[in-house]
Order: C-alpha cells, then sequence, then structure tokens
C-alpha cells in the first residue's frame, strides 16, 4: 500500500532513495583491508560497505566499525557512541 | 462471556472497541475484521451469535491460513432485475460469465487483486517475538539503540536526568519477558 515503508524504514521519501556520502576509495578500501576514516555519521550502510572497516567520528575520536551483512540499511553513526558512561572516579586527597 | 484466544472481551463493550483489546488490533484492524465478519458498528459483545464468535476465534488464531472473502461487482445503474420467474441455475450461470468478464478485463488493465492486508496482521504472541526479535538484532549488531535498551534508557534523545520512568519499565533485552 505505502511503498515508503517497506523500501525506507525511515521516514525519507522513497523517490530519493536513502541517503549516502559517496567513497572514492571504497574497492581499495576492500581490498587493501584499509580503514575508511570519515565524518559523516548520517551516511546509511550500503551493501557494498560489507566487510569494510570505517573510522566513524564521534566528536572526539574516531572509532572502529567493521561492517557486516546485518547492519545494512542503518546508519554509520549509530555504531559510533558518543555518550561515555558515567563512573565515579574519587579526587586523590584534595 | 466471551473469551477469544484466552482474552476475555467484556459483554457490554461495541464489538468495535472489545477487539483492541488484543494485542496487535487497533481501530483500524478492528474496523476490518468486523467488517469482515459482518458484525455492525453498534454491536455488543453480548449480541454476537455463536457463529459470528467462532468464526472470530479461528481467524484469530491462525490470520494467515484465514479465506480472503470473495469481491461480487456492483450492479451499474441501467441495471434491470431478471423476472421473478428465473430459475437459480441460470441466474448464478450469468453471474458468472459477468464475474468472469471481469476478471479477464482487470487482467487485460493489469490491475492486480487487492492485497488483504487482514492476512499479515501479527497478534499477541507473534507480535511480542517480533518485537523482542527487533530489540535483540539491535542489541548484537551493537548500535546505539540496543545499547540503550540494554541499559533500560530512552531511546530517542530523550532526557534522562528525571523521568524516564517508562523507559526503565520497559526498555530492555527481553520485553514482555
Amino acid at each position: 500500500m505505502r511503498p515508503t515503508s517497506i523500501l525506507l524504514k525511515s521516514g525519507r521519501s522513497a523517490w530519493k532513495g536513502p541517503y549516502f556520502v559517496p567513497f572514492p576509495n571504497l574497492r581499495e578500501a576492500l581490498n587493501n583491508n584499509i580503514a575508511i576514516k570519515t565524518e559523516s555519521r548520517s551516511c546509511t550502510i550500503l551493501p557494498t560497505y560489507v566487510g569494510i572497516k570505517f573510522l566513524v567520528h564521534n566528536g572526539k575520536d574516531y572509532l572502529p566499525v567493521q561492517i557486516t551483512q546485518e547492519m545494512v540499511g542503518h546508519k554509520l553513526g549509530e555504531f559510533s557512541h558518543t555518550k561515555k558512561k558515567f563512573s565515579y572516579k574519587a579526587t586523590k586527597n584534595k | 462471556m466471551v473469551h477469544v484466544l484466552g482474552i476475555h472481551l467484556p459483554d457490554n463493550h461495541p464489538a468495535l472497541f472489545a477487539l483492541t483489546r488484543i494485542k496487535g488490533i487497533g481501530h483500524a484492524t478492528a474496523h476490518r475484521l468486523c467488517a469482515r465478519l459482518q458484525i455492525h458498528d453498534r454491536c455488543k459483545i453480548r449480541e454476537l451469535t455463536p457463529f459470528q464468535v467462532t468464526s472470530l476465534a479461528s481467524f484469530l488464531s491462525s490470520p494467515h491460513t484465514s479465506q480472503t472473502p470473495p469481491r461480487f461487482p456492483m450492479a451499474t445503474s441501467s441495471y434491470s432485475p431478471p423476472p421473478l420467474s428465473t430459475p437459480q441455475t441460470t441466474l448464478q450461470a450469468d453471474f458468472n460469465t459477468v464475474l468472469a468478464k471481469r476478471t479477464e478485463r482487470k487482467a487485460k488493465a493489469g490491475i492486480s487483486p487487492p492485497v488483504d492486508t487482514l492476512k499479515n496482521i501479527k497478534i499477541e504472541t507473534e507480535l511480542q517475538r517480533e518485537v523482542r526479535e527487533n530489540i535483540m538484532h539491535q542489541r548484537t549488531i551493537g548500535s546505539y539503540v540496543g545499547l540503550r535498551h540494554a541499559m533500560g534508557l530512552p531511546v530517542r534523545g530523550q532526557n534522562t536526568q528525571s523521568n524516564a520512568k517508562t523507559a526503565r519499565k520497559l526498555n530492555r533485552l527481553e520485553r514482555f519477558a
């Protein structure tokens, strides 16, 4: 009935297709196992990315993300966490 | 007293709203289901005929295997009914030829038969399992959504300094467990 909801899980229009950023060194990265350093967290993971290692920026560091088949359709940023879990550290005697 | 799939449907509620007690059936699906079973809008649960109750139970036990009711062509405005003396067999034969012609015309025009949306509904345990699988999928691929579920915190960027009570209650890996 609504092709958009079947094609894309997000609310994006079907005619636009998924949002992604072209990586020119994709084939090279796959063959030589070079990590792709990127800041585009909103880039959709395409089926061609499977097996590639990305270094995704989380605002501070570039965290390694190994792409697997199940990750297709998600965004790169979902796997590079931006929040640290709070852990209490005792102050050193003032 | 009507029990369907072990769920009690209150006697004095309209059937249209009592059906929403079943997990996975909202107002839209309940409306469709009532239309399928020929239950009118104001019909209370206690007024349902035994046949309607059994057909409701049989539909909900396996929606995938339920039969799609046939769709009959509507009479045109220029239609004049045949005389009353016409035998039933000829009426049936005429009807079948009209129906065949219609399906042929639709096939030629490339119109596919309408999708039966009631066949694909998921209810109760099946729906719960699907939700649980979706959460586990997020967790196994290591996404932020899965992490927040495991931590029992809001998933979509809500505040956590106070409140976040619904998330603490619901967000876990084994939802409904």
